[in-house]
């Protein structure tokens, strides 16, 4: 089971490009896709999720061509959209129920078991006989988790998911969707870094319609160990440093700066060898500093 | 400055949508063709210009019911746009004030409409202004006509709407529900015009709570003549611009309302159930990620089979029923309910307010939402609506992308909705079926018939709003914009049913479109059965292709640009599909085919009365012949065999001719009827065929020896009919297995046929004919000379039929039997008749009764007794009193044939009467009023043996005078020799309440009228008045010497002028003047009793003081009026107080003084005290205002 998307191309009427040529395998389990606002992930996301035809490219799901078996892949398919509705004065367990139905889970017995099972693990149970119009952000969200989830999906697609979760739904969230990575591939696109770095085994990063890389998280960070370097400084000192270092990222600290900046030597005094996470692999991605090419994972990203 | 810059944005916003000039540019058309098309026949017949002030106003208002729909979207979209984009938060947490806040947005809707509404001046402009084929047909093009219609019509309607539409957007925090406020206004707007006005009668109400002002235009159309409508502005109207003021009041009550109850607040996203339970409950989040169960614990199984696609169906179409009847749906279908159910009792009291059975036929062609009830525009529109609704549905709640991604295929979807919307249908035509029967029952009515209901409300009307549902489909989803497709939907409903109103008759080409059905208990649903069938599939396959092209085009996803829909159409258009679109376009090509051969061809079909150009083609070609010298019949023998199951009619017949006339005649000219076979044509003497004309039925023959005068000749001909295809004939519509009703009119008659000419000098000038009167002149030589049709006639008949039914033709039934498994009845006349007859079959059940040695039957369908007996007791007593005031009735036999039909009327052919079911259910013993319209009618119909039959009229202006005036007057004398003075006076009420209601006043005076109202009330109510002022017996005189001088039928025929000179002869001298005014001049009178005083005499008499005014008026045709002095006669009357509450008897004082123009005092002295006077208190004289002559009295000390 594994997706791979080759040379896939969408411009929008108005003339932008929200995706130029994007290509990724997307193996089993769970897959970050990291990038802006604006990158055109959901637009990747909305092809995926058979939403949307792309000018150009395919786009094949063990076997099945994406984009001219709408009808099969839709069969194994769970969506979570960025955002979404619902009836407000549906349900949670009607509506949840009604999917079902179109999701081909017709038997009524085999339909309420499954429903209860996906009301209880989202937490929705107590809630299944309120009017989802009285839902919070959260609760709305876990039920959008709940109807993706409905029927076992091979390909699940979530955009932007955790945003309006808090703390402890996010992680619990993040927990069921790598479970659901075990035997299925999980897209699960964001702006987050740490919604990556905590579970998805593998990620890209895309920006302006392109990919920028694509790797395993541990080993991405892996490949700048050693070249990130920290420094607190005063904020005055900033533009005469951004012009020697190539900065990842700034942070104010009890008005004083703390500054990462990426160099594959020590930068000079002041500066302290840190350890990488993520975030420094995102930001000097996006920077430009790190290249697919100093960073090869099996060559299938080009920029 | 802040209310300016929200004005200006939402301006600017609306601007910038394309549909905001789609809206625009459709308007204008559509005012241009209003005013180029659609209402140029109603100019053409009310003889005002095309672009006259009336026509704008009324093009004007029609459009602005188009507009309302696109002002639905300006005022949904500034009411509600910010909460429905979510964007509210971010608006009403700056610091803008409610009033500037709804001001502006309310006010940009205003102008926005504005600016719609103005393509309606620009479209009549255009449409004046532009070359065409009218040009001869135009006015002066007067700016004020324009301005007055934009500015006091148009606009106060797009401020009127606006304000409703904005503030139930406004509340309803959905820009869309300001497109039910669009429903309610026209529904307001069509109840006052055609329930409250046409039906009630209350113009004066109607025309208030008529928001749109439609009402006020209608009451000026029958009121005005045809030079006002040049002339005078419809916005300047008093009753318009109070209509205007009320509703403008009630819109700013309405905004004023809005804003105080409007808050610039969060709303709260919950409904008042949630709120209730105090909320969610949001439960503390598990700390611990601790799960009982792996996910999806159970393996799921997944079906897509068929099976899992009809539950998916099922479930889909539940939720959408679910949605519509809980939302509007329901709540407008139950609105329709209980008006049905409080109105209902209305609709059976509709022929002057004569209550009427509530039959299930009735009910269900009542209830069928046929087009002359407006207001069951509500179902469409919500059809309209809900599709949009079920359209958008999963977009417009955020749900677009989930559900899109559901592994469900686009046609389940479209099903399920569809399936959805249909069981919504269902239910509201059921909850209609039970409330006519609540209705039913509430009129004490219980015989139900639920499978008409079925057949009419299931069957015929659900097809057609299935149909219409399919394209309301297509339209949604291919346009993708909700309100464009709002309008277009509307629009594509309102051409296919009020399409024939605008010139766009049903055919090939016209959506869901049929040729029209009825129902009657008589012949069921024949012959329309077989047609309508055929049209239905033929659009059902049409529905078919529609609904492939929902499915290409179905929206899933957030793609809307056309690029990408048509390549995922294309995607779709899978090997199944396009078998379907070929199967659906076979069916059609079929269907079509064996539609187009089967209707009229142009040309070659049998020409309707209406289609126009054969007639003029007939007066250019033999017009010359008008008049030639003809021999008339004497006596005519016919076989008539009628096959009612097959639908065929076959007649031999032969006509014994004579030459009354002074000259020879060589040449015979027969007029044969377009579109029935005449075949073996021929005369017992030598004859050559000169010219055989088909096509417009006419032939002549040259004899080769001339007729000499009291010569006779016979012509035996044959003639069949048998409809082919779908024969828009009118004698199709009347060969029908049960109840068939053939006129004798379409055998061959002799002479050239003035009947078919025009009359109307437009028409004529249209089609190129020589100018004319309009009216025939009573002097006319032709038309006294022209005996052909109305000559004295003997009439042997062989009629045969199916077995099982009984036929009827004219005269005594000499002998009946069966052969071959048909039914034969033989038919004489005992004396002549006049040349017009018919023949009927149907399944009758028949009363017999007699009256002296005359019989009496009255032949009606089973089941329709109700009036039988009174028809047996009116016939005798009319029979009665008749034949002693003006002599014998010449035949031994008098019949009441029922016939299909709602009317009430009846029509009299000789011992014939023929009734239609509408009558039979007339239900006068529930009649508030206790008026025996009934029998008064069988009266008038039993009088024209004597006025139409003995006394036939020359074909001249105002012949009817003769006939139907006469005819009435007998009438009125027969129910008050019969049935009591009391009964005459609520008869006269009605036909003065009829007769002086708001019409237009202008009008030829009695002896030259053409106006039904004019010869049917105003005649009979002016022979009522001047026996009144003489004494029956002059008048009654007069009727005999007329009768004896011209009942012989020769030539020259008599004409009003005869009438009026032998009432001259028997009027003393002193009323001359009266008989003037009623009959030779269009005569009114305004009479009014200003004060009366009382005074006790010393006698122990009263003195009766009355101060009273009065004025005589002559109006003519063309509406001037002229003051008349007046120094008439008219009946001062005084009354007592009423014995008994609501009564105004006990005369104490009635006679007539001589009354001059003008205010004057006239005292009288009476011997009791009295309570009211007056002056003409039994309404003799012709006066709009009938309240004011008598005024309650006064004592004086």
């Amino acid at each position: 089971m594994n997706l791979t998307i080759s040379n896939v191309s969408k411009t929008y009427p108005n003339g932008v490009r929200a995706l130029q040529g994007i290509s990724l395998t997307v193996p089993a389990g769970l897959y970050g896709l990291l990038g802006p606002n604006g990158a055109g992930k959901s637009t990747l996301m909305r092809i995926l999720a058979t939403l949307q035809e792309p000018d150009e490219g395919s786009i094949q799901l063990a076997g099945l061509d994406v984009l001219g078996q709408k009808e099969k892949v839709r069969e194994t398919l769970g969506y979570l959209p960025q955002e979404f509705g619902v009836y407000p004065k549906a349900k949670a367990e009607d509506l949840l129920d009604y999917f079902a139905v179109l999701k081909g889970i017709t038997q009524r017995a085999a339909r309420r078991e499954v429903v209860e099972a996906l009301l209880r693990q989202t937490n929705l149970w107590d809630v299944r006989r309120q009017q989802l119009g009285g839902f919070s952000g959260g609760m709305k969200q876990r039920f959008g988790v709940a109807v993706a989830l409905l029927g076992n999906p091979k390909l699940l697609i979530v955009d932007e998911p955790t945003a309006g979760l808090d703390p402890a739904e996010r992680v619990r969230f993040l927990n069921l969707l790598s479970e659901l990575g075990e035997n299925s591939v999980v897209i699960l696109s964001t702006h987050i870094v740490e919604d990556v770095a905590e579970l998805c085994t593998n990620m890209a990063i895309i920006n302006q319609g392109q990919i920028l890389l694509e790797a395993e998280p541990l080993r991405a960070i892996e490949r700048i160990r050693g070249k990130v370097w920290r420094s607190v400084v005063e904020k005055s000192a900033l533009p005469a440093l951004a012009q020697v270092h190539a900065i990842i990222s700034t942070r104010l600290l009890g008005g004083r700066t703390v500054v990462r900046v990426y160099g594959e030597a020590a930068p000079g005094a002041g500066f302290e060898a840190v350890p990488p996470d993520l975030e420094d692999v995102y930001f000097t991605t996006m920077a430009g500093h790190y290249h697919p090419t100093s960073a090869q994972e099996g060559g299938a990203a080009t920029s | 400055m802040k209310l300016w810059k929200i004005f200006y944005y939402e301006v600017a916003y609306q601007l910038r949508r394309v549909s905001t000039w789609f809206y625009f540019a459709l308007l204008l058309g559509l005012s241009f063709l209003m005013a180029r098309q659609v209402f140029v026949n109603e100019a053409l017949v009310g003889g005002y210009y095309l672009n006259a002030p009336f026509a704008a106003a009324q093009v004007t208002l029609v459009a602005c019911v188009m507009g309302l729909l696109a002002l639905a979207a300006f005022a949904g979209g500034a009411a509600a746009r910010d909460v429905e984009t979510r964007m509210h938060p971010l608006l009403y947490t700056t610091p803008v004030g409610k009033g500037a806040y709804l001001g502006g947005r309310f006010l940009a809707a205003v102008a926005l409409g504005a600016l719609l509404l103005s393509a309606i001046p620009a479209g009549l402009l255009a449409a004046a202004l532009l070359p065409g084929e009218h040009a001869d047909l135009l006015g002066p093009t007067r700016l004020a006509s324009y301005l007055s219609a934009y500015f006091l019509l148009a606009l106060p309607n797009a401020v009127i709407a606006v304000a409703f539409m904005f503030s139930a957007a406004v509340f309803g925090r959905r820009g869309v529900v300001s497109y039910l406020g669009g429903i309610f206004f026209l529904f307001a707007a069509v109840v006052s015009w055609q329930l409250v006005a046409v039906h009630q009668g209350n113009w004066a109400l109607a025309k208030l709570t008529d928001p749109l002002g439609l009402t006020v235009l209608a009451e000026l159309s029958d009121v005005w003549t045809a030079r006002e409508k040049n002339t005078l502005l419809v916005g300047l109207q008093p009753a318009m611009l109070v209509n205007r003021l009320v509703w403008l009041s009630v819109a700013l009550g309405l905004l004023a309302f809005t804003y105080f109850r409007f808050r610039l607040a969060h709303l709260a996203e919950r409904s008042r159930r949630a709120v209730r339970q105090g909320g969610p409950s949001e439960l503390p989040p598990e700390t611990a990620i601790v799960r009982s169960a792996p996910i999806a614990s159970a393996p799921v199984r997944q079906a897509f089979g068929p099976g899992s696609r009809a539950v998916q169906v099922f479930t889909i179409a539940k939720e959408s029923f679910h949605l519509i009847v809980t939302g509007w749906g329901g709540l407008g279908v139950a609105a329709l309910a209980a008006f049905v159910f409080l109105t209902g009792p209305l609709w059976f009291s509709e022929y002057y307010d004569v209550p009427e059975l509530p039959t299930t036929g009735l009910w269900a062609n009542i209830l069928e939402n046929s087009a002359n009830h407006g207001m069951w525009l509500v179902i469409p529109l919500l059809i309209v609506y809900y599709v949009g609704e079920l359209v958008w549905r999963e977009r417009e709640a955020g749900l677009g992308g989930i559900a899109g991604a559901a592994p469900v295929p686009v046609w389940v979807s479209f099903a399920g909705k569809f399936t959805g919307l249909t069981l919504g249908l269902v239910a509201a035509q059921a909850l209609l079926v039970a409330t006519a029967m609540l209705v039913q029952v509430r009129l004490g009515y219980y015989h139900f018939e639920l499978g008409l209901y079925a057949q009419v409300l299931l069957g015929l009307r659900l097809v057609d709003y299935l149909l219409f549902t399919v394209l309301a489909f297509a339209l949604h989803v291919v346009v993708d914009q909700k309100y464009v497709a709002h309008l277009l939907s509307t629009l594509a409903y309102v051409v296919t049913t009020f399409g024939p109103q605008f010139g766009i008759e049903p055919g090939l080409l016209v959506y869901g479109s049929d040729l029209g059905w009825s129902y009657s208990d008589i012949r069921g649903f024949e012959p329309f059965v077989g047609p309508w069938l055929l049209f239905k599939a033929y659009w059902a396959a049409w529905a078919l292709l529609l609904a492939v092209v929902a499915r290409l085009f179905w929206p899933r996803g957030p793609e809307r640009a056309l690029r990408p829909r048509l390549r995922v159409a294309r995607r779709r258009l899978t090997r199944r599909t396009a078998a379907t679109t070929a199967v659906a376009g076979a069916l059609l090509l079929t269907i079509g085919g064996l539609l187009v051969r089967n209707l009229p061809a142009p040309g070659a079909s049998p020409a309707p009365a209406d289609e126009e150009g054969w007639r003029a083609e007939y007066e250019r070609k033999y017009g010359r012949y008008v008049g030639a010298p003809q021999p008339l019949t004497t006596a005519t023998r016919l076989r008539v065999e009628l096959y009612p199951q097959r639908r065929a009619v076959e007649v031999r017949g032969t006509c014994f001719l004579v030459n009354q006339a002074r000259s020879p005649i060589d040449s015979i000219q027969v007029a044969t009827t377009p579109g029935v076979e005449t075949r073996a044509l021929a005369f017992n003497l030598p004859a050559r065929p000169a010219v055989i004309d088909n096509e417009l039925g006419h032939r002549i023959y040259v004899l080769a020896k001339p007729l000499l005068p009291g010569d006779s000749l016979q012509l035996s001909f044959e003639v069949a009919f048998a409809p082919q295809g779908f024969s828009r004939h009118e004698l199709a519509a009347s060969v029908v297995p049960n109840g068939t009703y053939v006129d004798g009119g379409w055998l061959p008659s002799l002479g050239y046929q003035r009947s078919r000419e025009f009359r109307d000098a437009r028409q004529r000038q249209l089609h190129g004919l020589a100018p004319r009167p309009e009216v025939t002149p009573l002097d006319d030589p032709i038309a006294l000379q022209h005996v052909s049709g109305q000559e004295q006639v003997l009439v042997e008949t062989i009629v045969g039929t199916d077995d099982g039914q009984t036929a009827v033709a004219p005269g005594t039934l000499r002998k009946t039997w069966a052969t071959a498994g048909r039914r034969y009845f033989h038919y004489a006349t005992d004396a002549p008749i006049k040349n017009s007859y018919a023949f009927f079959s149907a399944a009758y059940a028949v009363r017999q009764a007699k009256w002296h040695d005359t019989e009496i039957q009255v032949l009606h369908h089973p089941g329709h007794t109700l009036n039988v007996e009174r028809m047996v007791r009116a016939a005798q007593y009319a029979l009665g009193y008749l034949t002693r005031q003006f002599g014998p009735y010449l035949h031994r036999q008098l019949r009441f044939v029922e016939v299909a039909g709602d009317r009430k009327t009846l029509f009299a052919y000789p011992t014939n009467i023929t009734f239609e079911e509408g009558f039979a259910r007339l239900n006068a013993d529930q009649d508030p009023r206790g008026v025996d319209l009934p029998s008064a009618t069988v009266a008038h119909e039993v009088a024209h043996h004597w006025w139409g039959h003995q006394l036939a009229p020359a074909q001249v202006g105002g012949a009817a005078l003769l006939t139907e005036s006469l005819a009435w007057y007998s009438a009125l004398e027969v129910v008050e020799a019969t049935q009591g003075r009391e009964q005459l006076l609520r008869l006269l009420d009605m036909m003065r309440d009829d007769f002086l209601s708001p019409r237009a006043r202008a009008a030829e005076p009695l002896l030259q009228a053409t106006d039904r109202v004019q010869y049917y009330r105003k005649g009979p109510l002016a022979m009522y008045a001047l026996r009144e002022y003489t004494g029956q017996e002059p008048v009654h005189a007069a009727l005999r010497r007329l009768l004896a001088k011209h009942g012989s039928g020769t030539p020259p025929l008599p004409t009003p002028l005869d009438l009026y000179r032998e009432l001259r002869a028997t009027t003393p001298d002193s009323l001359h003047y009266l008989l003037h005014d009623l009959f030779a001049a269009n005569t009114f009178w305004e009479l009014e009793t200003k004060e009366t005083t009382a005074q006790k005499t010393t006698a122990g008499n009263w003195q009766v003081t009355l101060d009273v005014q009065a004025r005589k008026l002559v109006i003519d045709a063309k509406g001037a009026e002229t003051d008349a002095p007046m120094n008439d006669w008219v009946e001062i009357g005084v009354f007592a107080p009423a014995k008994k509450e609501g009564q105004l008897t006990h005369l104490l004082y009635l006679q007539k003084h001589r009354i001059h123009s003008g205010k004057q005092l006239i005292t009288v002295t009476v011997p009791g005290e009295p309570a009211r006077a007056g002056i003409d208190p039994n309404h003799l004289l012709f006066d709009w205002e009938m309240d004011n002559n008598t005024a309650a009295v006064k004592a004086k000390n």
